[in-house]
């Protein structure tokens, strides 16, 4: 018959500890990865949009320079316009997403054209250049335009605008 | 593992299928002093409910909301008020669902009820909240004012596929809001005020399928920002809405949110007071051509949304007519910027045009 002697009795020990470490480890790597997972569809794509413009207009408040005031909100523009022409392009945007991309981008379009007086607009006094950076924001999270958009080219939109800022 | 286990304990509390987190002592009919005025307050949080204030700090308009009405509950000592909060469908480790409605009821400032629900358990969308309602309202007292109030997004007047984000192939429209309502008027057949703290509520067909549930409504005829109405002077209504003249009441309540909209925001802000009773003939005389309007829109579907657009109702002749302002107050004051920063009134009612494929240029506007 077959006793099992000290050091037995330690591997049997470390074997059970170690499967115990492991199955732990295995179910805390599979929550953080669910939770990462989570992360971005919570996050809201609209939102990320959102804080895009919000950001633009926190800087442009943040200086006292009217020219430097001017050339962030023109940057911010020019990068959005960027992105959306580059997700019109591809094939993962549907009828409706172009539809809606365009209708964003023309109400961008009107605002840039109104921060430099163009197309019959009066140029946006530099005064008023803070309050015009609010009213950037606060149509663009009014704006329904982004209706027709789906959240897949939302997501597109929002990585492409990171990949050129 | 002791991780485990409390990850294990946490799902299990979130799959109970009707947790009461809290219930305080059982209402206590006796000795409790009557309630004359009611409020029932429905805010809808399950969709994109972000904003940035002007310092770029992010606000989520339901939660602001209902932290708003539930001060309206504490500083009330003679009204019971109904607060759900529709939340967004959410699943633990995406599996487990949590509950998507949050019920708090208070009578004369105390907090007598606090209960999750669940939104998806009946046919029509507000069968919980009706429930909740009749489960907890104090019988046989007359109301002296009773007041409805719903905070959301702009409620379609048709289609209304995807208002509720988790719950997308579900239409939600301003008649799946209306059907309800006759549960909660109860008695007095209709609410004395209604408060629509959304875009484009001051519509022909929005207020006209409302009023047949209230005397009096509030609503933004236009787009409304998310930081919505003011809801302060909901407060202590046995003092300002003690000689019950709600129309007084309307209009101050207007004034108060409109002046603190245009001090915020940029955008336009218009806030209108409808007195149900008194556009009734204008409702009449334009029903048909509106109808004829969202059955053509109808009809276009999801392309509509890219065709049309809101407009001024008076900006179309077929609406332009003696009864256009009658029963209706408006206070308005356009964008600071942008191709309507020149319009200088509004009539108070929001139509739908063809979307112009080319922006007017600011010396076009009027």
């Amino acid at each position: 018959m077959y006793y099992p002697d000290h050091h037995d009795a330690n591997r049997s020990y470390f074997a059970i500890t170690k499967r115990e470490t492991i199955t732990t480890l295995i179910i805390l790597g599979s929550i953080i990865i669910l939770l990462l997972l989570a992360l971005p569809a919570k996050a809201g794509e609209r939102g990320e949009l959102q804080k895009y413009f919000s950001d633009a207009a926190v800087a442009v408040k943040a200086t006292d320079n009217p020219t430097e005031k001017r050339a962030i909100l023109n940057e911010t523009f020019q990068t959005m316009f960027a992105a959306l022409e580059m997700a019109q392009k591809s094939e993962l945007i549907s009828k409706n997403d172009a539809v809606g991309i365009n209708r964003f981008r023309a109400a961008l379009q009107e605002k840039q054209d109104e921060l430099a007086g163009h197309n019959g607009y009066v140029r946006v006094p530099d005064a008023q250049l803070n309050a015009f950076s609010e009213y950037v924001v606060q149509d663009t999270e009014q704006a329904d335009q982004f209706i027709t958009i789906s959240v897949v080219t939302l997501l597109l939109i929002i990585i492409l605008v990171v990949l050129l800022v | 593992m002791s991780l485990c286990y409390a990850a294990l304990t946490a799902l299990l509390a979130s799959c109970s299928a009707n947790l009461p987190v809290q219930r305080e002592a059982q209402q206590a009919e006796d000795g409790v002093l009557p309630a004359p005025f009611m409020i029932v307050c429905v805010i809808h949080g399950d969709g994109d409910y972000l904003y940035h204030d002007t310092n770029g700090i992010e606000h989520k308009a339901d939660e602001e909301a209902l932290a708003g009405a539930q001060s309206i509950a504490r500083h009330n000592p003679q009204a019971e008020v109904f607060i759900f909060h529709r939340r967004p469908r959410e699943h633990f480790l995406f599996v487990f669902p949590r509950h998507d409605g949050e019920f708090y009821y208070y009578r004369n400032g105390r907090l007598i009820a606090n209960e999750l629900y669940w939104r998806d358990q009946e046919h029509s969308p507000f069968d919980p909240e009706v429930e909740l309602y009749r489960r907890f309202r104090e019988d046989n007292q007359r109301k002296m004012a009773s007041i409805f109030l719903y905070c959301g997004h702009e409620i379609p007047e048709f289609g209304g596929v995807g208002y509720d984000a988790s719950y997308p192939d579900r239409p939600f429209t301003i008649q799946d809001l209306a059907d309800p309502l006759r549960a909660f008027t109860r008695d007095s057949a209709r609410f004395d005020l209604m408060l629509l703290s959304t875009c484009f509520g001051g519509t022909p067909h929005t207020i006209g399928a409302l009023g047949s549930f209230a005397r009096y409504i509030i609503a933004s005829p236009d787009n409304l920002h998310l930081s919505y109405f003011d809801f302060q002077p909901l407060e202590r209504l046995d003092l300002s809405l003690g000689d019950g003249d709600v129309h007084a009441f309307a209009k101050r309540f207007a004034r108060r949110s409109f002046d603190r909209l245009t001090r915020e925001i940029q955008t336009a802000v218009s806030v209108s007071v409808y007195d149900v009773d008194r556009v009734q003939g204008f409702l009449r005389s334009v029903q048909g051509t509106y109808e004829q309007t969202l059955s053509t829109l109808k009809e276009q579907g999801e392309a509509s949304m890219s065709t049309m657009e809101h407009c001024d109702c008076a900006d179309l002749p077929a609406y332009v007519m003696p009864t256009l302002n009658e029963g209706i107050e408006v206070f308005y004051r356009p964008a600071r910027f942008g191709r309507s920063k020149h319009k200088q009134a509004h009539s108070g009612w929001e139509c739908w045009r063809q979307a112009s494929t080319t922006a007017p240029k600011e010396t076009d506007q009027r």
